[in-house]
Formats: C-alpha cells, sequence, structure tokens
C-alpha cells in the first residue's frame, strides 16, 4: 500500500471513524443530561459539514472554487420541507431531495462548467445569488419568511423509529447520514474517476489526452457536489422546522467556504472538522461578543495566508506517516 | 404614446443610467484590479460600503457633500494601498493565485463589514439628498440629482480612461498588465503601481458609495447585491477591459431598467444573469480584451 | 522512397492538411503517410509549423481543410480523447505532467484506459492491469526508484522521460512525440533516443527532433516542413542531400 492518495484517503477514515466516537460520546452526554441546545447546535454543524464536504469535492479535488453551493444546499432544504408538509414521510422528503440534487447538479453543472477558474467562482455566485432573490419575492414559497410548519416526524426505519423531536435520536441520524455521505465521497475520490478529478485540478490540459473528457469529469464532479449538498440541505427543515431564504445567501456559501479552508482543502474530512471548530468558535465568540464575523474573518485570513492545508494540515501528516509505515510492514 | 415617453420611459432610463454610473464605478475598480493584478477583489462591494459610510459620518459632522467627492475617495486610498501591500501581496505569488486571492479579499471583506457593523449598527441610514427638486426636460420631469450623478460620474469614468490610455501613467500601467517582467526591466516600479492600482481601485468603488448613499440606504451589506451586478458587468464586459466595462455596465442597467417596467422587478435579475451566461458561451472573453492586450 | 507497405495500408494517412492563423498560413497543404512500426521524423527550422501539425493531428486543433486517418478511420478535428480511445497518444514539448502528484500516479492514470469503464468506479487499488502497466513501464523508463516521487520533483531529464511514458501508458498504436529530448543532456539525449528506438518494435511514431544527428539515426523516414509546407520527405540521407532542404536551413528561400 504505497499509494500516497489512498493512504491520504485512509489517514482521513480514521478521522471519521474518530468523529463518530465524539459525536457517539457527545450524544450520550447529551441524553444523560437532557440538553436540546447543544445536540441541536451539534446537529447543525453537521448539516452544514455537508455543504462543506460538496464545496471540498469542487475545490479541493476538482480545483473548481464555488461561491454559490448554497444554491443546492437552499434547494434540498426546500424541497424538502415542502415533502414533509405534504406528506410527513422523511422517506419521501430524501428522495424528493436525492431527485433535486441530481437534478440540480446536471442543470447548475451545464451552466457553470461553460466556464472554469475565476469565472467558474462568479458565475456559481450569480446563480445563487439570483436564485436566493427569487426565492425570496416567491409568495409561493414564503418569500422573505420562509416557509414555516414543518412537522415533527417519526422516521421509520422498519425494525425501529425514531422521532425528530428528540435531539439525541435526530443528532444520531444527522452524524448517520453525514458520515454516510463522506464514506460515499471518499471511496468515488479513490477510484480512477476521483484520481482523474485529481488530475483535472493538477492540469485539465492533459487529461483529455490521457482519454477522457474534461466537461463529463467537471460535471460529475458538479453532480455529486450538488447532490451531497442537496440531501445535507434536506436534513435542515426537520432540525430546525422552518427553512428561509437565508440558506441561499451568499452569507451561507461563504461560510461553506471558509470551513474548508479552516479544515483544510482536499482532505474531505476536514470540512467536518471544520464544521465543528468553525460552530465551535462561533457559540465561544458569541457568547462575548455578537461581531463574531471580524474574529472569524481574521481566523480565516491567517489560515488563507499560513496555513494552506488548514486545520489537516496540522495534523493529517502524522497520521499518514504511521499509516505508510504500518502498510510497509 | 408620448405621453408614456414622457412619464414612464424617459425617468425610468434615467434611473437606470444613474444606476449604470454607479455600477460602472464599482465595476471600473473591479476590472482595473483584474487587469492589472490578477486578482478578483471580493471585498469590493465591502469597500463601497466604507464609502457610504465615512460620507455618512462626514456628513453628519457637517462636511458639504461637495467635499464628500473628494474627501472619501482620498481617505480609502491609503487604506487600499495598505492591504494590497500588507494582505494580497503575502499570498501573490502562490501556486492557485485566482483562489487564494480570492479568499483573502472575501476574509478582508467579512471583517470591514463586520467592522462597519460594530461602529455604525445593523440598521439602514438614509442620508439626505443634497441636491432636492427636479428639472422639466422636453415635458418630463427628472430628479436632479440623478442628473447631477451621471454628470459627476460620467466625468469621472471619462476621467479615468483617459488616465489609462492617454498618460505617461497610464501607459506604465498597460506595460505592467501586459507583461509585469518587461515592465519592471523598462524601469517601471510594478509593486507601486499595483498597490497603487488597487487603492485607485477600491476607491472608486467607496466614490460610487458616496454618491449612491442619498438614493439607496447606508448599511454594511449594501455591497453585496451591488457587487453581483458589478462582476456582471465586467464578465460581460470582458474582464480587465474599461471600454467593455462601461458598455456592458449601460447596457446591463437599462436591460434592468426597463424591463422592470413591464415584468416584477424580481426577474430583471435572472434576465440579467442570463445575458451574462449566454455570452459566456458565445464569447467567454467578453466584449472587450483585457487590459494591456487589447 | 517507397517504403514497405503493411498490409492495412499506412497506419496514419494525412492529406492537405490546412490551418491559419490571422492570414498567416501556420499549416499549409501538408500530406504524408507514416508507415506501421517506424519511425517517422518532422524536422525544420523554427516556426516551420511542425507543433501546429502535431496539433492537428493529435485533436488540440481543428484544421480549416483536409482529412486525417487513422488506420483508414476519419478521425479529422476529432476531440484528443477520442483520438487516445481510437489507439493514438502524444506527448508535449513543454512537459506537461501531473506535477503534484506521484510519478506512478501519473502513469497510471494514463493507464486507466487499458482497464474496462466500469473499474472507473471501483477502488483504484482493484486496476490491476493498469498497476501492472504503471510498473512495466517504471522500469522500461527507468524511474522505479522515483515512483513515489512528485512529479514536479523530477529532474528535467527525468520528467522528459516521464512526459514520453505518460504518453504511452494507454498503449496507443500511434505516439506523437513533439521535441522529446528538448533541453537534455548529451548523455540523457543518447538513452532517449535509444529508448525510442526500442519503443518503435510496437508503436508506430511520429517525431518532431530538432537534434540532427538523432533524425540520421533515428528516422526511418523523414518529413522536411518550411513555412507550412511540406518541402521534401524520404529517408534521411537522401533528405539530407536534398538542396530545397539545405536551402531551407542554412539560406533564406
Amino acid at each position: 500500500m504505497r499509494d500516497e492518495l489512498t493512504i491520504k484517503s485512509h489517514a482521513g477514515y480514521w478521522l471519521a471513524a474518530l468523529l463518530l466516537l465524539a459525536g457517539l460520546v457527545v450524544a450520550g452526554v447529551g441524553f444523560a443530561t437532557g440538553d436540546v441546545f447543544y445536540l441541536r447546535l451539534a446537529s447543525e454543524a453537521l448539516i452544514f459539514g455537508g455543504l462543506a464536504l460538496s464545496v471540498d469535492i469542487l475545490l479541493g479535488y476538482t480545483g473548481l472554487l464555488s461561491l454559490g453551493q448554497a444554491l443546492h444546499f437552499g434547494l434540498g432544504a426546500y424541497v424538502s420541507a415542502l415533502a414533509l408538509i405534504a406528506t410527513q414521510s422523511f422517506w419521501t422528503a430524501m428522495g424528493v431531495a436525492l431527485a433535486a440534487g441530481v437534478l440540480g447538479g446536471l442543470v447548475g453543472g451545464f451552466i457553470a462548467n461553460r466556464v472554469r477558474g475565476v469565472y467558474f467562482a462568479l458565475i456559481t455566485f450569480g446563480m445563487a445569488q439570483v436564485s436566493a432573490k427569487v426565492v425570496y419575492n416567491t409568495r409561493s414559497l414564503g418569500a422573505s419568511d420562509g416557509l414555516i410548519g414543518v412537522p415533527v416526524l417519526d422516521i421509520n426505519f422498519g425494525f425501529f423509529s425514531l422521532s425528530s423531536a428528540s435531539p439525541t435520536a435526530f443528532f444520531l441520524l444527522a452524524l448517520a447520514i453525514l458520515l454516510l455521505l463522506y464514506f460515499l465521497a471518499a471511496y468515488l475520490l479513490d477510484t480512477p474517476f476521483g484520481r482523474l478529478l485529481i488530475a483535472v485540478k493538477a492540469n485539465e490540459r492533459r487529461v483529455p489526452f490521457l482519454g477522457y473528457r474534461t466537461a463529463t469529469l467537471r460535471l460529475g464532479s458538479y453532480v455529486l457536489a450538488a447532490t451531497i449538498a442537496t440531501l445535507s440541505g434536506a436534513l435542515y427543515p426537520m432540525l430546525r422546522g422552518f427553512v428561509s431564504p437565508e440558506l441561499l445567501f451568499f452569507s451561507t456559501s461563504g461560510n461553506a467556504v471558509i470551513t474548508v479552508i479552516l479544515g483544510g482543502a482536499g482532505t474531505l474530512v476536514g470540512a467536518l472538522y471544520g464544521s465543528v471548530l468553525l460552530t465551535v468558535i462561533k457559540s465561544v465568540v458569541g457568547s462575548w461578543t455578537e461581531h463574531h464575523l471580524i474574529v472569524i474573518g481574521l481566523l480565516f485570513m491567517v489560515v488563507v495566508i499560513f496555513l494552506p492545508n488548514g486545520l489537516m494540515g496540522l495534523i493529517q501528516p502524522g497520521i499518514r506517516a504511521r499509516l505508510a509505515r504500518g502498510g510497509r510492514r | 404614446m408620448l405621453e408614456y415617453a414622457q412619464f414612464v420611459l424617459a425617468p425610468q432610463i434615467v434611473t437606470g443610467l444613474a444606476l449604470g454610473v454607479a455600477v460602472i464605478l464599482v465595476a471600473l475598480g473591479l476590472t482595473i484590479i483584474f487587469g492589472l493584478l490578477d486578482v478578483i477583489n471580493m471585498s469590493h462591494g465591502e469597500f463601497y460600503a466604507l464609502g457610504a459610510f465615512i460620507a455618512l459620518a462626514l456628513g453628519q459632522v457637517g462636511l458639504p457633500f461637495w467635499l464628500l467627492l473628494v474627501a472619501v475617495p482620498v481617505l480609502i486610498l491609503p487604506i487600499g494601498y495598505a492591504v494590497e501591500r500588507g494582505l494580497i501581496q503575502r499570498v501573490f505569488h502562490s501556486e492557485d493565485r485566482h483562489v487564494t486571492t480570492l479568499l483573502l479579499t472575501f476574509g478582508f471583506g467579512l471583517v470591514l463589514e463586520d467592522a462597519l457593523r460594530l461602529t455604525f449598527g445593523p440598521n439602514p441610514f438614509k442620508p439626505e439628498t443634497p441636491i432636492r427638486g427636479t428639472i422639466e426636460i422636453l415635458g418630463t420631469y427628472l430628479p436632479l440629482y440623478r442628473l447631477f450623478m451621471i454628470v459627476v460620474g460620467g466625468l469621472i469614468i471619462a476621467g479615468t480612461a483617459l488616465v489609462v490610455y492617454r498618460t505617461r501613467l497610464g501607459a506604465m500601467v498597460r506595460a505592467a498588465a501586459f507583461d509585469r517582467n518587461m515592465a519592471a526591466s523598462l524601469g517601471v516600479p510594478v509593486e507601486r503601481v499595483y498597490a497603487g492600482a488597487f487603492a485607485f481601485g477600491v476607491a472608486l468603488a467607496g466614490l460610487a458609495g458616496v454618491l449612491l448613499a442619498p438614493i439607496y440606504s447606508v448599511f454594511p451589506t449594501m455591497g453585496r447585491d451591488f457587487i453581483l451586478m458589478a462582476f456582471t458587468v465586467i464578465i460581460v464586459g470582458g474582464m480587465g477591459s474599461i471600454g467593455g466595462a462601461v458598455i456592458a455596465g449601460l447596457f446591463l442597467t437599462q436591460v434592468q431598467a426597463i424591463a422592470s417596467l413591464y415584468i416584477s422587478p424580481v426577474w430583471t435579475d435572472p434576465i440579467v444573469f442570463a445575458i451574462m451566461v449566454l455570452m459566456l458561451m458565445v464569447r467567454p472573453q467578453g466584449l472587450r480584451g483585457r487590459l494591456g492586450h487589447a | 522512397m517507397t517504403a514497405q507497405r503493411a498490409p492495412a495500408g499506412p497506419i496514419l494517412d494525412v492529406r492537405d492538411l490546412s490551418i491559419s492563423f490571422g492570414g498567416l498560413k501556420a499549416v499549409d497543404g501538408v500530406s504524408f503517410n507514416a508507415e506501421r512500426n517506424r519511425i517517422t521524423t518532422i524536422i525544420g527550422p523554427n516556426g516551420a509549423g511542425k507543433s501546429t501539425l502535431f496539433n492537428l493531428i493529435s485533436g488540440a486543433l481543428a484544421p480549416r481543410r483536409g482529412r486525417v486517418l487513422l488506420e483508414g478511420r476519419d478521425t479529422t478535428g476529432a476531440a484528443p480523447h477520442r483520438l487516445q480511445a481510437a489507439g493514438l497518444a502524444r506527448s508535449f514539448q513543454i512537459t506537461t505532467l501531473f506535477f503534484a502528484l506521484s510519478v506512478a500516479e501519473n502513469l497510471r492514470l494514463g493507464a486507466q484506459t487499458l482497464e474496462p469503464a466500469a473499474r472507473l468506479w471501483l477502488p483504484v487499488g482493484s486496476s490491476v492491469r493498469a498497476r501492472r502497466r504503471v510498473d512495466e513501464l517504471l522500469e522500461r523508463f527507468r524511474l522505479t526508484d522515483k515512483a513515489d516521487y512528485p512529479a514536479g520533483k523530477l529532474s528535467h531529464g527525468e520528467q522528459r522521460r516521464l512526459e514520453i511514458a505518460v504518453a504511452l501508458a494507454g498503449a496507443p498504436r500511434v505516439l506523437l512525440l513533439d521535441e522529446p529530448t528538448q533541453g537534455m543532456s548529451h548523455g540523457d539525449t543518447a538513452e532517449t533516443a535509444e529508448l525510442i528506438r526500442g519503443l518503435a518494435s510496437d508503436v508506430t511514431i511520429l517525431l518532431i527532433e530538432h537534434d540532427i544527428g538523432l533524425v540520421m539515426t533515428l528516422s526511418d523516414h523523414v518529413i522536411v516542413m518550411h513555412q507550412g509546407r511540406k518541402i521534401a520527405e524520404g529517408m534521411p540521407e537522401a533528405v539530407r542531400a536534398d538542396p530545397a532542404v539545405q536551402a531551407a536551413y542554412f539560406g533564406h528561400v
């Protein structure tokens, strides 16, 4: 097992397992103390971690900076809310979101992949801003108020069921779904398909001469990312009971980019850790000032300048070295 | 028919023109910065807001509006210069300059925006219009301030183009945009030109803020909506092209102004966006080429 | 001048290929054949249109006029990824590798098309045939020691070798090499020439080369270009003696 990229991917698995363990501890402590606030916050961190995950697939693996990923997250949140209000079924909502994710990804990818580089960043920014403005002004979608009154769900898994009203149960559900999405993405990115995305990032010009169409690869990457963002967004109304146009705003997309950079671009698991970190910073800083944006903005700038690999750049090399040694033995 | 033109169409065109001039001022800065430094300045909208807020603060202590038009850009210049030297240059030579500089300026924009909120609070201010009243031209009543904006903004845009294309300083700027190393070997102080161009670009955005503050309200996130239009303008006009930005700015704001007579204003944004997407499909380089290249 | 015909005719048949850039005829009515498993070299002064010709044949540019037939099939203006599938690959004059990725990964990316398409969705480790191809190429191009190095950390000579190896990885039947020895030391050049000679046993090679000594020893067939046109072709010795060629190189025609 000398393949460096596979080792990197496996290092991510270990860190994801650690996150699972930490999640179980949080769930246990939360359940024992009857906490609501922190479990809800942690669930939210995971859900926004999914959005960041999708940004990292584009930025860290395919070299495409999306400044409008909230479009797909918001799409998921809205279709899920509409489906839940209509049917009260978790599975219907997730099914509809999956379809919306793939479809939205195909449409968005078709538009955004016309261009590359900074143009890609600006066109995704534009797509999301325009859509947000339309949603903000559409009566039937609740306009600026958003959609409220998403019902409490009984989510049926065949042999057991859980209620979205229980903070612990929903946190565990969010943890399971987000880790599932993470493993799906990590698996795909360690296949030859994923390696071709990395190749597109490293040197797009050469890829066609390897025998692959870059437009298809970029579209594939976009659809994968959009689907993950949409499915993550679908969980939001279940957690909060409402959706609002803010979910599509640039602040949401921007937050996801900050999350990826803090966690470490090109690591996937960094997106989840970054989201946890950002949530912690926000609540800690938020407890003594409402101006947490200054702190986050400054921290973000420091990371961009001094820590190009973010948090994962600090901890992953050690794990990778261990795995590499273990593999050789 | 004539009445329609007099009372509906003409005022709308003038409104669009005033907005167009302001958009062009913002877009001009963006496009000069991109054309010269190859940097997308994500904090540009916040500099626009900064200009409006400085004008607001100075206006409150009694400075006349006329003075603000000069004072605000002059105050923003050193800030822009410092941001370029102190921040952008730190990552300017990194492998992926486009992304890192975009991220860095995005981060700076967040800080600037929150600093404005910290200083002035989150609520909108509505400064008084410095020139009130309307004027009758060919039976159409037009607000004086908007005409003033069009004239002043137009002069500044023309002045900028004149400096870039007709002066020695402009020649240095264009040389630096065309080939940095070549320009440096010819004795152009490239680093100062870069920082100066960035400072000039954000000062233009600040000036647009001063001009627009009496029309729109002033609030910390005011730059966010505006910046989308400016980005659209420089993409359609051709990134880095001054002439392109002017043409695209006038065209797109007119499309928006006239379309909003017939359809809900909500849908004018998608129309403008669709024009941009079409433009990118047909002519990815935009209307005009880059600064120094055409 | 007529080389022995393979039963199926020439593997690459280029007819009247032309393109111009803003009035400048970069490639102007060039026709030639490349015979199977031979080395056909294109020479000519700088700006003769050699690299443009390569770009036209390899799908990087679409010609304004003319045809390219690969094993009898019309591939004119086909996209590079289609040409790769049809059995044509190329290297670049300016090294165009995945510098951030390891040497082995560069080669694996090139070899992936040897696997069935379904393997795209299975873990990289399961693409055994590609992996075997990588090991074979590492050895052949003497890069085994450097397999785990990022391509960007290789020496110039090693990068030039890897450039050829990546193009070869997908087992093409026609390989276009654009100045493979560009910037190499004398020793490296000789070694690379040896490598290329060895490749010709199972690949048809189309070569652009400046080193005349190398051209003479390596080529089965030489095509001379000047100002976008083909001015001569034939066996290396015959071409060298051609007065038109000498004029193009040493005088101003």
